[in-house]
């Protein structure tokens, strides 16, 4: 049994710390936490794949939106955390509309990725993990965002930075930036908004 | 009559043609847009997945501006819509407690859908002075606009037609496809562009199959992705515009100058010659 869960639907090996039992080890605790934490009726779920088959991106997720669901009623939330799937999500909310039993699907990945942001676990997409976390520094900084200073500090970020060197996106995206200079879609001078510490605080909530 | 205007941070920088084709299109219509003044970020696209918290407060000093204001919201940005509704619904529900005096009166609207109205659409028909006459159009409306729609209030969320309604109001021809609402990808391109190309070039070889010479969309980051995947040699090149490009076209008709198409990476010029709509 153990051997078995070891390898996902799509025969992505996932690595545990230690032996999986198959229901969660602390039974039902994970399911109710996130079910309160996010008001969606996630035991309702019937494993009609309804969602993946609705998802415009479940070819690239390693666990599918309907396995989310199925693994959360399990608890198994290692392998949740360490998915690609929390951060290849699109917040398109397809799954969420297509639900026969209305479990908001979409919410429930949002909040494993919130869950992932806050715990140990080393993200699957670095970038795109560096990348939220980038935004709300930015969003902290002027209260709005800007592009071009949102891409300076993303591009800063040494793991960022090497990833990108490494797979010649850097040269492409310099040269992208400057195509945008020039059509003037950049704003280089952000606006800085009043009540920034009231914005500080949410953000830290 | 008055609306209170919430452009959203993407129309500071690279949507910054979208803002003034808008102001140049609320001139001629008997609707006057007030910006909110000091308006913040709603924390589309990232900020919501990192906390309950910011997705509802961050949009609500925004909804408490307006309210100051007596005004109701019309947002242009598909996200910036999506996002003060959802704020708006769970202030309605009063959970959180709001650092801002907000009750959550001032109702928020999405442009498209304000300017599909028909008495709206009535209005625009009458101040067209050059229809767009045989451009064949599709129009994309992504999935923020009208996703969730327990949230957005789309009930035609699978064929939406706000769009369709404003383009035929200008003379154009708005085609039929299938891929009205898939996402293009945008909010990934930054860490995973192949997710992003995949999605989006579909996009772009469907609406060619449709027999679309042009996408029209409302959603700032959706214009600017599908224009950007175009943005190498060869392949299939369509014009992407945002709705309020061509209704400005065609409603100053000779006087819009070529120069408001400048921003645009895949040069829309050809085609606009083509149909004779431009110089």
């Amino acid at each position: 049994m153990e051997q078995a869960i070891e390898k996902t639907d799509r025969g992505v090996p996932v690595k545990l710390s230690k032996p999986r039992r198959l229901i969660g080890d602390r039974g039902d605790h994970f399911l109710k936490r996130v079910e309160g934490e996010t008001g969606a009726d996630i035991s309702a779920c019937y494993q009609c794949e309804r969602c993946t088959n609705a998802c415009p991106v479940s070819a690239y997720m390693d666990v599918n939106p309907h396995q989310v669901i199925r693994y959360v009623q399990l608890g198994w939330r290692e392998e949740l955390l360490r998915s690609t799937t929390i951060w290849v999500c699109l917040s398109c909310e397809m799954c969420t509309t297509y639900c026969p039993n209305d479990v908001d699907v979409a919410k429930t990945i949002n909040h494993l990725r919130n869950m992932a942001f806050h715990s140990s676990v080393v993200p699957a997409e670095k970038v795109l993990a560096v990348f939220h976390e980038t935004f709300v520094n930015e969003l902290q900084r002027f209260g709005r965002v800007n592009e071009f200073w949102l891409m300076g500090s993303l591009n800063r970020h040494p793991d960022v930075l090497k990833e990108k060197i490494k797979s010649g996106a850097l040269k492409e995206e310099l040269a992208l930036g400057w195509e945008m200079f020039r059509k003037g879609k950049l704003k280089i001078l952000p606006h800085r908004c009043s009540e920034m510490k009231k914005i500080r605080e949410i953000c830290r909530k | 009559m008055n609306l209170a205007f919430y452009p959203g941070c993407s129309l500071e920088g690279m949507a910054n043609d979208y803002e003034r084709s808008i102001t140049a299109v609320f001139d001629k219509l008997d609707v006057k847009l007030v910006e909110i003044d000091d308006w913040t970020c709603c924390g589309a696209t990232a900020a919501h997945s990192m906390s309950e918290a910011m997705a509802v407060l961050l949009p609500a000093k925004n909804l408490a501006a307006a309210e100051k204001m007596g005004l109701d919201i019309v947002s242009p940005c598909a996200n910036c819509f999506n996002r003060l509704t959802y704020s708006r619904k769970m202030i309605l529900k009063n959970i959180y407690e709001v650092p801002w005096k907000v009750t959550g009166k001032a109702k928020v609207y999405d442009m498209t859908r304000f300017l599909a109205q028909p008495d709206m659409i009535q209005q625009i028909k009458q101040k067209v002075l050059r229809p767009l006459a045989g451009l064949n159009l599709v129009s994309y409306y992504g999935c923020q606009m009208v996703r969730p729609p327990k949230i957005t209030g789309f009930t035609d969320y699978e064929n939406p037609q706000t769009l369709d309604k404003i383009a035929n109001a200008l003379g154009a021809i708005s085609l039929d496809w299938s891929y009205k609402a898939t996402c293009c990808g945008a909010a990934i391109g930054i860490g995973r562009r192949d997710i992003q190309f995949d999605l989006s070039k579909r996009l772009i070889k469907k609406a060619h199959q449709a027999g679309a010479e042009a996408i029209i969309v409302s959603c700032p980051l959706c214009q600017n992705n599908l224009d950007m995947v175009q943005n190498e040699k060869g392949g299939l090149k369509i014009p992407v515009f945002y709705f309020t490009e061509l209704m400005r076209l065609a409603f100053e008709g000779e006087k819009c100058s070529i120069q408001n198409f400048r921003m645009h990476l895949t040069d829309p010029l050809p085609l606009l010659r083509k149909k004779g709509l431009a110089d």
